[in-house]
């Protein structure tokens, strides 16, 4: 066993992890924003709104991510309107810029359908407590529908975070040195990628159960109404959902 | 007028170029694109269920075995996986062969491209499926297996006519998510040289200059396959839950 | 029948504009199914009415449609003389003109439901101060004093700071009670209380109803509880097939049954 490569090749990814940080970030927030505004444009009751998001969702849920993130690299700068663009073109000929694109426009379609799902998921009579004892519809919203639905929404939106931050790596593919594309680069230098994907590896792991334990504690902290009351015995356990 | 003018010399560029030969070899990057999902999705249907069965387990050690492979094959990102498999795949194969002397100290025995490929991704299937299977198993009516008991089967009679039938049509649902999920992670072999319908459009791009087109159908080709699935998917899940559901 | 028994319940012309509630010829159809055939009802100040009848006469829709959880197709609802303004819709059906109006109106007739529906995410004690705070708009302190009187009136003070999904159905229940008494109503709606409750749970919230009846509130009860029906309310309104078969003073109404299906509705229950 040879520690010091272990620790020195450890030492050269982590170095990236900001990099890969700031593009999970960026990537999720955006995307985050757009979800929101999806998930508005189908609930809004515009058949004109549905149409569109449901075309949204079926084009970003049915390919992979990375033709995806192809199409929006290399693809876009064919048109020359984009290349003459002083707005457009300096974010889509950056790699950088254009993973954190795709990465956002592939979310908010995953997304989406997880709040629309959760929207949907709120019990009526909670809906129509709130309408009998005559609150408007935003105080409606805000005070019973939203935070329902968002302890609703949290565990699978969490499963969707993670597979952002997987997605990361694929920057790697249009050159960005994250922490895959540091990784490939020791690897093709020592020709031990055993070693170092193992290294690389273990830091994406302990990324992913630090995010899925940070979500957990959210959920814990958000659900206080779903715990054991006080004095009493433990709640079934119930089973994890699949996928 | 002008906009469709050059709409119409681009669509005819489309046509020259798929009928020159691009065409044919993206049918072929099709075919490749369904073997490697095809043999993946076998691959992890039975890693997958051994995994469940581990999970399942009485067994502490053989439960946190299954715990330890579904967090960190659905944990990591699926490049990572494929390039562990296919370059370290190369590593080990290559110390072998140095060792016993097939080849030059300076040579490098390569991994199999469709093999690592496959192996990886396959793996990474076995996670979700495990998943599946798992879910499927703990929503059989605990009563269907106690009845079995009662009647005194025996634990391969319990599995093979009750856990067994039950397990797969819950599955149905599950399975056809993973193979959608399996169909785009199979995109990300084209790193490692399978030619299957990713790397072909990558090729084509590079090489004719027209990324646009090419991405453009490659992305219609994969919605195509992840959606024509769906309703095959839907049809399996109709025939396996036969019994639940009222005879027209 | 039933149209001269509503005019009968009309026969105090004088006291219509100031009745707290009235119903006139409302009708609501699901798909083809007529549920409701014109029904006419009015509740004066003080007025406890039970509303009876078979699952399916329509007594929860009317109710419903009182408050505007369900849109009549037509008739008019008026609540302390306002009436609620309708309007016609492209598609030819009526939906409310200003639901602005609706709003201030519902906080007006607070509804306890069968499934208790408490919001499951706040307390029991936020429970009873959303409301007031954000549709009547009166201060958090004021409204938090006057919740924790309520929860010591009907008996789950204790349970204050309690999520709903960790009390009894009854203490539930009672909890929706002292909700719907924060908005201090002018009429309370009922939508059976009792039924979603085990049979040794019942009591506990009839006691609570019976003493808001007894502190002369109005309130409208759609039920089974056949005793509650009898001893508490001034008035019992059965209705059959959707509508409003018979209606009068309980003990009256108990003692001899006016029509045939009301007679079969109580043996049945006796039974």
């Amino acid at each position: 066993m040879d520690f010091d490569f272990y620790l020195s090749t450890m030492w050269s990814v982590l170095k990236a992890l900001p990099l890969t940080l700031e593009i999970w970030f960026f990537g999720v927030a955006i995307g985050l924003v757009l979800a929101t505004g999806l998930t508005w444009l189908r609930a809004s009751g515009y058949k004109l709104g549905e149409y569109f998001t449901r075309a949204y969702v079926f084009v970003f849920r049915g390919s992979p991510l990375l033709v995806q993130l192809y199409l929006i690299y290399f693809g876009l700068s064919q048109f020359d309107f984009i290349r003459h663009s002083p707005i457009l073109w300096p974010i889509l000929r950056d790699p950088m810029y254009c993973t954190i694109v795709a990465m956002a426009l592939n979310t908010a379609a995953y997304s989406s359908e997880i709040f629309r799902g959760s929207l949907r998921a709120v019990p009526v009579g909670q809906i129509e407590a709130a309408k009998a004892f005559g609150m408007p519809a935003f105080t409606r919203f805000r005070l019973v529908t939203l935070p329902i639905a968002l302890r609703l929404a949290l565990p699978a939106y969490s499963t969707e975070i993670i597979l952002m931050t997987k997605a990361t790596a694929l920057a790697s593919v249009v050159t960005i040195m994250e922490m895959m594309g540091t990784a490939q680069k020791i690897q093709h230098d020592t020709f031990r990628p055993i070693e170092v994907l193992t290294c690389a590896g273990v830091i994406y792991l302990l990324l992913n159960l630090s995010i899925a334990r940070l979500f957990a504690w959210v959920e814990y902290l958000l659900s206080p109404h779903l715990r054991p009351a006080p004095g009493q015995s433990q709640q079934i356990k119930p089973v994890p959902e699949v996928l | 007028m002008e906009f469709f003018g050059s709409l119409l010399e681009q669509l005819s560029t489309a046509y020259d170029l798929l009928a020159a030969g691009w065409g044919v070899q993206l049918l072929w990057g099709i075919g490749w694109t369904l073997a490697v999902t095809t043999v993946s999705m076998v691959i992890g249907a039975v890693l997958g269920s051994l995994v469940a069965a581990a999970k399942l387990s009485h067994r502490g050690g053989l439960r946190f075995l299954g715990e330890s492979y579904t967090t960190v094959f659905r944990g990591e990102p699926e490049l990572l996986v494929i390039y562990l498999f296919y370059y370290g795949g190369t590593q080990v194969l290559t110390g072998m062969a140095r060792s016993a002397g097939s080849i030059g100290s300076t040579d490098i025995l390569n991994m199999p491209s469709f093999l690592g490929g496959v192996l990886a991704v396959g793996i990474i299937s076995g996670a979700y499926q495990a998943e599946v299977f798992r879910g499927s198993f703990l929503a059989i009516h605990r009563g269907e297996l106690e009845a079995a008991r009662a009647y005194g089967m025996s634990t391969f009679l319990r599995f093979r006519l009750v856990i067994m039938p039950q397990v797969l049509r819950l599955a149905v649902p599950g399975l056809g998510n993973v193979w959608q999920l399996t169909i785009k992670d199979s995109a990300l072999i084209s790193v490692t040289g399978v030619a299957e319908l990713m790397l072909t459009a990558n090729k084509a791009a590079r090489s004719t200059h027209h990324s646009l087109l090419f991405y453009t159908v490659a992305g219609i080709l994969y919605l195509v396959m992840t959606s024509v699935s769906t309703p095959i998917f839907d049809k399996a899940e109709r025939y396996t839950s036969r019994s639940f559901t009222r005879p027209k | 029948m039933s149209a001269s028994l509503a005019t009968a319940a009309n026969a105090k012309p004088s006291l219509d504009t100031t009745a707290a509630i009235s119903v006139k010829d409302m009708r609501k159809c699901f798909g083809d199914h007529e549920v409701l055939k014109g029904i006419s009802l009015e509740a004066h100040k003080g007025d406890v009415i039970s509303i009876l009848g078979s699952s399916g006469s329509g007594k929860s829709t009317l109710l419903r449609c009182i408050n505007l959880l369900e849109t009549p197709d037509s008739g008019e609802v008026r609540v302390d003389g306002e009436l609620i303004r309708m309007k016609q819709s492209r598609d030819g059906h009526q939906t409310p003109a200003d639901i602005h109006q609706v709003e201030r109106i519902r906080a007006d007739l607070a509804m306890v439901f069968q499934s208790f529906n408490l919001w499951s995410h706040m307390t029991v004690l936020e429970n009873l101060v959303a409301a007031p705070v954000h549709v009547l708009k009166r201060p958090r302190a004021e409204c938090l004093e006057q919740a924790e009187a309520l929860l010591k009136r009907v008996g789950i003070w204790e349970r204050r700071n309690y999520y709903p999904p960790h009390m009894s159905g009854g203490q539930q229940q009672r909890a929706a009670i002292a909700r719907a008494l924060a908005m201090n109503p002018k009429v309370m709606l009922f939508d059976e209380p009792t039924s979603a409750l085990d049979p040794e749970l019942v009591g506990e919230v009839l006691r609570v109803m019976r003493s808001l009846a007894e502190e002369g509130r109005t309130m409208l009860v759609v039920t089974h509880e056949m005793g509650f029906a009898r001893d508490v309310s001034s008035k019992v309104m059965f209705l059959h097939k959707g509508e409003v078969d018979s209606l009068g003073e309980p003990k009256e109404m108990f003692a001899r049954p006016p029509t045939q299906q009301f007679k079969q509705f109580i043996t049945n229950f006796n039974k």
